[in-house]
């Protein structure tokens, strides 16, 4: 209260800071869309709960197309994370390094209430960081159990036999569709969350990460800005 | 190798020749061959030399038998196997006692690395092969005796191809499938389903005549030509499915109209045979055709993952996630973002009361004091 002079107005040092690089941000907004088209269409694949000329395999087939655009987003950004610049790299998603894991650890306390500090670093959080690798070992179930369900649709002699294999890596394909079933409700707790933490963090925080999103600048002030 | 006059046999057993060629024709198709191959099929079924064959029977029903006693050509099917070269089947066989057991040995020693054995039922692996015993001898040790020197061995069956029902959980006596059972052994083509379809069993045997080789196999070693399609890509009824129609309970107006049964747990879609095309019992019908969803029979372990044989998804820990799953989702969905608004208002709530910096009030103070980091800020404020 005291260390923020109400009354008169300061210069505001932000400096933008280029986070997001383009391959990050498509694949984010394509990966959004095809998680609403796949979960939209998944849902009435498992209840189809109306009927209509050819609303099955109408249905099944912009579930199949979608599909590709999601499995090429997900490794695309599975490339990236080597290839792109240090907040897209792969160690910002699983915390190996000490600087990583005090990261996921004041974090966690801010989220609980345990900490007043927001943890201030242009890229993800620890936390965030470990979620989304988390989110993305479920989209290689997804895609796992996707191509293991699609393969046997492929006539005899088709390359996409060869993902016959993942069957009894799940142990059957009803198994694998149990998988898939799941998996999605995953997903979309993980995308209430994520919505969530979007709003707290713009409407609240006011760190214009939503922004971010589509210009790949992040505004941050100044000398904070490497702090883990 | 055994030699007959097939053409005799056949008319003494009121097979007449064109229903000889109707076999023929039908087992092209099978193999997916075309209309002309019937004839080298007649040619080589009536000349080549047919392999003997010996059929064993162990942890089993004798289901594959009976329906191999009903295929579409019984009789052509049957002298084929039995009056030809069927040197040993347990139920069919009129020896008995020693005279059987006598029958068996004397087609191994003699002709080792010749003939065919045709497996049926499982083989207990545990107490040293006890579970199941045959003229004081475990059935483990016969198959390993029979199907080691055999230049082919078909299991045939659910049970024989991958332990079928004596190997469904709790697996009591270590039921063993004949790939493990007997490691390393020569020319293994699996026959799954419960029971293996005749005409399939048939169709193995014309094509080795024909072609002097066994066909391709798809990974758990069944041939392609009969188990290369998934059921739902074959169903009568796909075109109820492609449209949304399905049966919702037994004996309503949709199922009366033959609607898909995919919403009563149908495993057509993770299933692998060719019974839509063939059809059993002398193409009369097949389960799905009569209004009864597919249990996936010819699939690994189908006791354990396709059950249960009427929801659309397998248990989990005995809850019925086809009826549960979405409620749960759904709701584990909106506890979530019940609990986001809930930290939402708390942060407000902090924020208000705490005044804790936000970037651009920071942003602020750093613009005020160069120098100064974050850590700083909160001591400031106390």
């Amino acid at each position: 209260m005291n260390a923020v002079p109400a009354a008169q107005p300061v210069p505001v040092v932000l400096e933008p800071v280029y986070v997001w690089e383009l391959p990050v941000r498509l694949v984010h907004w394509l990966l959004f869309l095809s998680i609403v088209v796949l979960s939209a269409t998944g849902y009435y694949i498992g209840n189809p709960f109306f009927s209509g000329p050819l609303v099955m395999a109408r249905v099944r087939e912009v579930h199949l197309y979608t599909s590709i655009v999601f499995t090429l987003c997900v490794f695309v950004r599975g490339y990236w994370a080597f290839a792109g610049n240090r907040y897209a790299r792969w160690s910002e998603l699983i915390p190996v390094s000490a600087r990583r894991l005090r990261s996921l650890w004041k974090s966690a306390l801010f989220y609980t209430f345990l900490r007043r500090e927001p943890v201030d670093y242009p890229g993800h959080n620890g936390l965030a960081g470990l979620t989304y690798a988390m989110i993305f070992a479920v989209y290689f179930v997804m895609i796992a159990t996707g191509l293991a369900l699609y393969q046997v649709y492929a006539p005899v002699g088709s390359p996409l036999r060869v993902f016959a294999f993942l069957i009894p890596l799940f142990g059957g394909l009803q198994i694998a569709r149990l998988f898939h079933a799941v998996g999605m409700w995953i997903i979309l707790i993980f995308m209430v969350l994520h919505l969530y933490f979007v709003v707290l963090y713009s409407a609240i925080e006011r760190e214009g990460i939503f922004d971010s999103m589509l210009s790949g600048f992040k505004f941050l002030p100044r000398k904070t800005a490497d702090k883990p | 190798m055994a030699q007959s006059n097939l053409m005799g046999d056949l008319e003494r057993q009121g097979v007449s020749r064109r229903e000889f060629l109707a076999f023929c024709a039908s087992m092209a198709a099978i193999l997916g061959m075309p209309k002309a191959a019937s004839a080298a099929i007649a040619n080589a079924v009536e000349n080549e030399k047919r392999p003997i064959l010996v059929w064993l029977e162990f942890q089993d029903c004798a289901g594959n038998t009976e329906s191999f006693l009903r295929s579409g050509h019984p009789t052509v099917a049957q002298l084929l196997l039995d009056t030809i070269s069927l040197n040993y089947h347990e139920t069919l066989m009129a020896a008995a006692g020693h005279q059987a057991e006598a029958a068996l040995e004397d087609t191994v020693a003699k002709h080792k690395g010749e003939y065919v054995a045709l497996v049926e039922g499982s083989i207990p692996g545990d107490i040293a092969g006890g579970f199941c015993t045959i003229g004081g001898r475990s059935a483990l040790d016969i198959a390993r005796e029979v199907c080691g020197g055999a230049a082919a061995t078909v299991a045939v069956g659910t049970c024989a191809t991958f332990g079928g029902l004596p190997a469904a959980r709790p697996n009591p006596t270590r039921a063993l499938s004949v790939a493990d059972a007997v490691p390393g052994v020569r020319n293994l083509i699996n026959m799954s389903a419960c029971p293996a379809n005749a005409e399939n069993i048939a169709a193995l045997i014309v094509y080795y005549l024909t072609i002097k080789r066994w066909p391709p196999l798809d990974q758990y070693r069944r041939p392609l030509f009969a188990y290369g399609t998934v059921i739902h890509d074959a169903c009568e009824r796909r075109a109820h499915f492609d449209a949304g129609q399905f049966v919702e309970e037994w004996g309503d107006q949709a199922h009366r109209h033959g609607y898909c049964l995919y919403k009563m747990g149908c495993k057509g879609p993770a299933t692998s045979q060719n019974c839509p095309n063939v059809q059993w019992n002398g193409h009369t019908n097949w389960p799905v055709g009569c209004g009864a969803p597919c249990i996936g029979c010819a699939e690994p372990n189908f006791w354990d993952v396709m059950t249960p044989f009427y929801e659309r998804l397998p248990n989990v820990e005995g809850i019925n996630s086809s009826k549960w799953l979405d409620p749960v989702g759904l709701s584990l969905t909106g506890i979530v973002a019940a609990g986001a608004v809930a930290h939402g208002v708390g942060e407000t709530v902090r924020y208000r009361r705490g005044h804790r910096p936000s970037a651009d009030e920071k942003a602020r103070a750093d613009g005020k004091e160069q120098g100064k980091d974050a850590s700083d800020h909160e001591e400031k404020r106390k």
